[in-house]
């Protein structure tokens, strides 16, 4: 610590603290424009000088250091006229167009004149023009108004790792420019336009209709499109969102967003809403009033509970909706009706991976901190691209490799691209033997400790790859040894498993090689989640085989506080697949669909079709009329994310509070319907709102028994939630085909006599999260039609260009679409993402069950491309 | 400004640039940036040397010799355009088949180089930045060129004339053509 | 007079190595890894009293020596040939003459500092220059005084040429740094400065061709036999370059404290068409413009700098009494607008506005409240930028503001020059034989 007075004022900061920093720590504000806090320091705008005492220059706060003794005056006048001149530079240039610049309000360059700045002008030559770029679909470049503080390409730079845009030019013909000089093509993460102090970078979404007196309210609530869980501000009018807005510093997220954060929330305001419950009457989904639909449900439900009895009723949870929403649907099903049949879209990947890796190490094992990643000095990604699916997760990626983390990836880079040490991508289904090789080579390295004898022994058991099995990876045996290398001297490691890890090969044995990795080296796993709330409705229960708070399903009585006992069904019950099954088999009739959308978001449509359409009552809650609605029985318009009170988890376990910019406009959130079908089915509970319903889960759920709802208001709470944690773990697991490498597979020379067989697999792009970017118009103006991703050498061999049209063709079905080359789309496969609705990915493939893990893997997805 | 005459009169370095196939140059550009990336301790250092290659292999720093750059190099392409456009000696458009160099800094200046300067304009019709119709010369007005004893000066290509006046200049720059 | 830097430069093949060895050259490197320790040469340059050439005179042994007491490695040697001040072509002679006291200067830098590493920033101005030397560091490698094994020493150090790009403030130690890195050549904050973070992080000394080229001087007599020469504040030889209304202009080597007078009378055989002096510029565009009277003053770095000026690169500028102050100081701005790189707000907006309000009080637009107004507008420049470039321009156009203000005044009053009638055409040339 040094002491130092500013302004005659003792104070005491660190030794590495800035002037700035220092007077910030008492009170003493000094004006800065190209200063941002958590961007090395710039000293470019010069607004910042202050008088030190015997230092015959002004100097600039921002980025002098403090030191003993020193004196340092920020008010005097000799700043004023400094303060006054950095002013009036900078307005010689800007025009003077307030009225008509979005930023009028919130503008620092506004705020700052008006405050230091001189009355009048005495400029008498023409200013430096610059036409306004539009053409961007989300961003309004206006670079007259540009005061070149350059916090936007740092920010695109060292804080997002996009380096979509820099500084281009000299001297006064500087100018903040993407490559093309138009379009941005980037990643439109949009933390440019939070950053730029005046209306130079400004969104397109709200060009001439955003005033910051037009907000009436700010809410602080978390992003609902991925498991990250973003701090996200909502700035409401009325009932319309006018923009979200992160806030520097806060949240995992640290006031970093992604494009669908920032730009997709506008489907909570599409056409399509459902506005009033419908009942299907004569074969044709009619409006109904809300009594009339819940007594419908109320009604069947009785009915099949009697004839069928409760085994034959079952529900689908929701990622997208809150712990609230999902504890209220388990209840219902689970303690009211009296079934397990509860699962969720959670149960393709993450829930199946979830289990398997808190089997081998713990339950703790997957709760860890997002924002700790940038912290770690080493990375290991396997299993899809944490920039596209988990957009701000991968940005800490990319900022640990900045400061000197070893970032080693298995599969498709994606966005970590430029930011990675070791790139081993094998081709398609040799994944397995490189991370068998790296696993043997940390074993070598690293040796064993005991800890886990499961594990080792089933290390010890793998077969060392030969010679010209490694050769048939494409992966170059060096840089595996390299990486393990690397790896094996890491103090703080992670390790990153997305999706596409158990969509290819053997799951179990993939996510066991991974799982391995991690346990030799000791690294915290984090794994990818495409949904805001897998990890919460887990927790919550909605799983067959737990109950909330993660114990196993064990008969017998759960006593609340108010002394309502609560029981926990016997029968075994049936997860998505078996459900699925059921209704087709005529085993399940009833089935309650909340926020899910499973003919669209599982594969083999036809199957699922079939499925939704055999039950003797099907109820879907949801805001859209989506494909799986339109086969319901009784169609219940739902809240979207901005109209939610609750919490989430997201994927690392952290609690956060929703909250709501506006009321759900038909009046009822899921949680509330679902409780009035439950009371009408006999539950005593009421509940004033959604801290209730967490209340009561609290006494259900081990796990959440000593968390303090007000902890989480203050900013999340961090797992094990106050309690002491059952650990759990070292339990023996299953592993299919251990000793077993895939063959060696020559796909190129077979290529050349016969047509190649291409393999079919979804793309997770960036800028779509299925059935609600769909109806995002603003995500559609960047991503608006679906698109065949090719190789190009595969495109090649095909003798495809881009735009070319095609007919893809599987066992399943066809789709027309066109293509586009993709340098990242690996040799041998083809990718289609399952967004759009007129090309359906899932309407091509097929799926069977993994029998270890019990998650989906994809079948029937070799095509067939037909140049139209 | 007539864009094909730079990109067909290569650079003063006289490679017909625009005769090589795009993967060639490509190919050629990556051999060198390879003996480049040897003299720096980061690739990234490579940069201002990787341009100069891109500019003699292109004829000129366009969009597709920035990008080439930007892959070969790894450096982001915005940041590519933010260095190429910093200098101002790098061709980011299409140039003659010999550019005038022409200094007019102070100690020039006061020797007459705006009279030079005059000359060229009249009689070649260039002026800062452009070139002749017959894309035989393009005009860069310079600061300083370090001749300041023997101004005004000028560099044509890569050679250094001395003590210019209306009347030697014609002759000097009917050598080149 | 001695010559340290232009011995030899009469033979006309003095660029080549055989020359250089013949005329005694590549001997102190010798002297230097045979009987000395990296310790020992800082301590000779530092008490030789070596100051820089590059502008701001920073003590060369000082500057080693912060390097050399930096943990880190490997250490840089960074060749500062970006020569861009108006006015200044001393290291051109150098790069082009003399190369290989150069290299030499710099081999002698990295022993002393166990550096492995070294580059040459050289302007894209100079081709032949950079041909020259590129030619020179391939026979410093033929003769092994560049190399993996320098004179069989187990000692290593290779040098390669960097060429710039057309960027003044790339000279700047900072901005060089960055460019040589790949990045636009912005200055970058200091502390650090490039003795413990330059280039890529590490220790880097950066100097000027002259400071080198001194080096094998100092190491081959002695400290004090360079002493002896110059003045006490500013021992050595200096390369004063004269332009402008000069009847012999050229590159001089003479010892500090040669008086100015001496310099443009005897040297340079006077003004030219036997005119009267008006003004010299005495160290570069950058530096502050000295009036007749100051005529006697001594070129040695404090002399200039009571006199409120800058001894700079040593680049005198001549101006006769037929030249307008007022149309060069717009030319001078232009130049300082057209380099300025535009990170900070006085200088990006400055320079440009300074040269816009000079341009109109030439053109007889102007009226006597632009002229406070520029005055106000370099007042608020002065002192405020992020690095020296912007910093000097305002401080130059204040200088001749001071000196020349009934000049500048005339201009406003009259709409016209005092000096020059509006047909007047510079130089030597008239318009007339254009037609
Ligand atoms: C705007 C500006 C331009 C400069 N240009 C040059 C230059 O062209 N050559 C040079 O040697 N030093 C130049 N310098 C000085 C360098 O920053 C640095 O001080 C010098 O290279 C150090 O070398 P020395 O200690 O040998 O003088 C410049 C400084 C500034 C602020
Ligand atoms: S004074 Fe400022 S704008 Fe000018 S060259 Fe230096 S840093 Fe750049
Ligand atoms: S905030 Fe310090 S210079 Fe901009």
């Amino acid at each position: 610590m040094v002491k130092l007075t500013i302004n005659g004022q003792e104070v005491e900061a660190g030794r590495d603290s800035s002037i700035l920093d220092a007077a910030k720590s008492v009170g003493i504000i000094i004006p800065t424009l190209c200063h941002l806090k958590g961007l090395e320091p710039y000293g470019g705008c010069r607004m910042c000088l202050v008088e030190i005492e015997r230092v015959s220059r002004l100097q600039t706060a921002c980025t002098t250091k403090v030191n003993e003794g020193m004196a340092v005056f920020t008010e005097t006048e000799q700043i004023n006229k400094a303060r006054r001149a950095m002013l009036e530079f900078l307005l010689i240039n800007h025009p003077l167009d307030c009225p008509v610049c979005d930023k009028a309000g919130e503008c620092l360059l506004q705020d700052y004149a008006a405050r230091f700045g001189g009355s009048e002008g005495r400029f008498a030559e023409g200013k430096r023009t610059h036409p306004e770029n539009v053409n961007d679909p989300f961003i309004v470049r206006n670079m007259q108004r540009c005061i070149l503080c350059a916090r936007c390409t740092r920010m695109c730079g060292e804080a997002q790792g996009a380096y979509a845009i820099a500084v281009t030019g000299r001297g006064a013909h500087s100018f903040v420019e993407p490559f093309s000089g138009d379009k941005y093509n980037c990643e439109y993460c949009g933390n440019c336009l939070t950053v730029c102090p005046v209306g130079a970078i400004m969104s397109r979404l709200h060009r001439h209709s955003y005033r910051p007196w037009y907000v009436e309210k700010e809410v602080e609530t978390v992003c609902g499109f991925c498991g990250v869980g973003c701090t996200t501000h909502l700035q409401m009018r009325a009932a319309t969102i006018i923009r979200t807005l992160p806030k520097l510093g806060t949240g995992v997220n640290k006031g970093l967003l992604c494009v669908r954060g920032r730009f997709g929330y506008d489907y909570v305001e599409s056409e399509g809403r459902l506005k009033t419950p419908m009942i299907r009457v004569n074969g044709v989904l009619e409006p109904a009033s809300w009594e009339k639909a819940l007594a419908y449900i109320t009604t069947h439900l009785k009915d099949i509970k009697l004839k069928h009895t409760s085994k034959a009723i079952g529900a689908l949870a929701s990622g997208m909706c809150s712990n609230e929403d999902n504890y209220m649907l388990q209840k219902l099903i689970r303690f009211v009706i009296g079934s397990n049949n509860i699962d969720s879209t959670a149960r393709l990947y993450y829930a199946p991976a979830k289990a398997y890796i808190e089997k081998i190490f713990g339950a703790a094992a997957t709760a860890n901190a997002i924002s700790d990643i940038e912290k770690s000095d080493g990375i290991f990604v396997a299993g899809g691209d944490p920039t596209a699916i988990n957009p701000v997760l991968g940005v800490q990626i990319r900022a640990a490799w900045r400061r000197g983390a070893k970032v080693v990836v298995s599969g498709q880079p994606g966005g970590l691209g430029n930011f990675i040490n070791y790139d081993l991508n094998s081709v398609p289904r040799h994944e397995e033997t490189v991370l068998n090789t790296i696993v043997i080579g940390l074993a070598e390295m690293k040796g064993y400790s005991g800890k886990n004898s499961y594990i080792e022994t089933k290390i010890k058991a793998l077969r060392v790859p030969c010679e010209p099995e490694l050769r048939a990876t494409g992966v170059l045996l060096e840089n595996m040894e390299e990486a393990v290398d690397d790896l094996s001297g890491l103090k703080n490691p992670v390790v990153v498993i997305g999706p596409a890890l158990l969509q290819s090969g053997i799951p179990s044995k993939n996510l066991f090689l991974v799982a391995a990795i991690a346990y030799l080296i000791d690294a915290r796993v984090y794994l990818l989640s495409r949904k805001a709330n897998y990890r919460g409705l887990i927790d919550m229960g909605c799983v067959p085989e737990s109950i909330p708070g993660g114990l196993p399903v064990r008969p017998g009585q759960l006593r609340l506080k108010n002394g309502v006992a609560m029981s926990v069904p016997s029968e075994k019950g049936m997860n998505l697949f078996e459900m699925i099954e059921g209704a087709c088999n005529g085993s399940l009739k009833a089935l309650y669909v909340m926020g899910e959308n499973p003919i669209f978001n599982l594969p083999d449509r036809e199957k699922t079709e079939k499925a939704m359409s055999s039950l003797d009552l099907l109820v879907v809650q949801d805001i859209f009329m989506t494909e799986t609605a339109r086969h319901a029985h009784v169609v219940l318009p739902a809240a979207a994310w901005s109209e939610k009170d609750g919490t989430m988890t997201n994927l690392g376990g952290r609690i956060q509070f929703l909250r709501k910019g506006s009321d759900v406009p038909t009046g009822r959130s899921e949680w509330r319907v679902i409780a009035e079908i439950a009371r009408a089915l006999g539950m005593s509970e009421t509940y004033a709102d959604s801290k209730e319903v967490w209340e009561e889960m609290t006494q259900v759920s081990v796990l959440h028994s000593a968390s303090e709802y007000e902890d989480i208001k203050k900013g999340g709470l961090m797992w094990p939630y106050g309690s002491v944690q059952f650990q759990g773990g070292a339990e023996d697991f299953g592993v299919e085909g251990l000793e077993i490498l895939p063959a060696v597979h020559h796909h190129s020379s077979q290529c050349s006599t016969e047509p190649c067989k291409l393999s079919l697999l979804p793309e997770r792009s960036l800028f779509h999260s299925g059935s609600t970017t769909r109806k995002s118009k603003a995500i559609l103006s960047v991503s608006p039609e679906p698109y065949l991703a090719i190789n190009p050498i595969e495109a090649g061999r095909l003798g495809l260009r881009n735009d070319d049209t095609v007919r893809v063709k599987t066992a399943k079905g066809s789709a027309v679409v066109t293509v586009k080359i993709v340098i990242d789309c690996p040799e041998g496969t083809v990718m289609l993402s399952n967004t759009f609705e007129k090309v359906n990915f899932n309407a091509l493939t097929g799926y069977s069950v993994d029998p270890v893990l019990g998650c989906m893997v994809l079948t029937d997805n070799e095509v067939n491309i037909e140049k139209l | 400004m007539d864009n094909t005459i730079g990109a067909a009169g290569g650079a003063a370095t006289g490679v017909a640039a625009t005769d090589m196939a795009a993967g060639d140059k490509s190919r050629r550009l990556k051999d060198k940036i390879k003996v480049l990336k040897k003299l720096y301790p980061h690739t990234r250092s490579v940069l201002l040397p990787a341009l100069y290659a891109a500019q003699e292999l292109y004829g000129w720093l366009g969009e597709d010799a920035l990008e080439a750059v930007s892959r070969l190099t790894g450096v982001p392409s915005a940041e590519v355009k933010g260095v190429v456009t910093f200098y101002s000696l790098y061709k980011t458009r299409p140039m003659g088949r010999n550019v005038i160099y022409l200094c007019t800094n102070v100690a020039c200046f006061i020797m007459g180089a705006n009279t030079l300067e005059e000359f060229l304009e009249k009689t070649y019709g260039l002026s800062h930045g452009e070139t002749t119709a017959d894309g035989r010369f393009s005009l860069v007005i310079m600061e300083c060129i370090g001749a300041c004893d023997k101004a005004p000066a000028m560099l044509v290509n890569d050679d250094c004339h001395f003590n210019l006046t209306i009347d030697n200049i014609k002759a000097i720059l009917d050598n080149y053509k | 007079m001695k010559n340290v830097i232009l011995r030899n430069i009469e033979n006309p093949s003095s660029h080549r190595i055989e020359e250089y060895i013949k005329a005694g050259g590549y001997f102190a490197i010798e002297h230097a890894l045979n009987e000395m320790t990296p310790r020992d040469i800082i301590d000779d340059i530092k008490k030789s009293g070596l100051r820089g050439r590059g502008g701001a005179g920073f003590l060369t042994g000082t500057k080693w020596q912060f390097a050399s007491l930096d943990p880190k490695f490997p250490k840089y040697i960074v060749c500062n040939a970006d020569e861009g001040e108006p006015g200044t072509f001393k290291d051109r002679v150098i790069l082009e003459r003399n190369p290989h006291q150069l290299i030499e200067g710099m081999v002698i830098a990295a022993y002393a500092l166990q550096s492995v590493r070294g580059y040459i920033y050289v302007r894209a101005e100079y081709p032949q220059a950079e041909k020259i030397l590129n030619e020179a560091i391939k026979e410093a490698y033929e003769k092994g005084f560049l190399g993996n094994d320098i004179m069989s020493k187990h000692f290593r150090f290779h040098l390669s040429v960097h060429r710039g790009a057309g960027a003044y403030i790339c000279g700047e130690e900072t901005a060089l740094i960055n460019s040589l890195e790949g990045r636009r050549g912005e200055p970058r904050i200091k502390p650090p400065f490039p003795v413990n973070a330059g280039a890529w992080a590490k220790p880097t000394i950066v100097n000027n061709v002259e400071t080198f080229a001194n080096i094998p001087y100092i190491i081959e007599t002695s400290p004090k036999a360079y002493s002896f020469l110059g003045t006490k504040d500013s021992p050595g030889t200096k390369l004063f370059c004269v332009s402008g209304a000069v009847n012999n202009p050229g590159v001089y080597e003479l010892a500090f404290g040669t008086p100015l007078r001496e310099i443009i009378y005897d040297h340079c055989g006077g003004i030219r068409g036997g005119r009267a002096l008006k003004g010299v510029i005495p160290g570069g565009l950058s530096t502050s413009i000295l009036t007749p009277d100051k005529i006697d003053c001594p070129m040695d770095f404090a002399s200039l700098a009571k006199h409120g000026s800058m001894l700079g690169s040593g680049a005198i500028i001549v101006l006769d009494d037929t030249m307008c102050i007022v149309k060069i100081y717009e030319r001078a701005m232009r130049f300082f607008e057209h380099e300025s790189c535009g990170k900070c707000t006085p200088c990006r907006e400055g320079t440009g506005w300074m040269r816009t309000i000079l341009g109109r009080i030439e053109d007889g637009m102007a009226d006597m409240e632009d002229l406070a107004t520029l005055e106000d507008v370099a007042l608020n420049v002065a002192g405020k930028t992020f690095c020296p470039l912007g910093d000097g321009a305002a401080h130059v156009l204040l200088s001749a503001m001071k000196h020349y203000r009934g000049e500048f005044e005339y201009h406003v009053k009259y709409k016209k020059c005092e000096v020059t009638d509006p047909s007047h055409r510079w130089g030597h040339l008239s318009m007339g034989e254009l037609d």
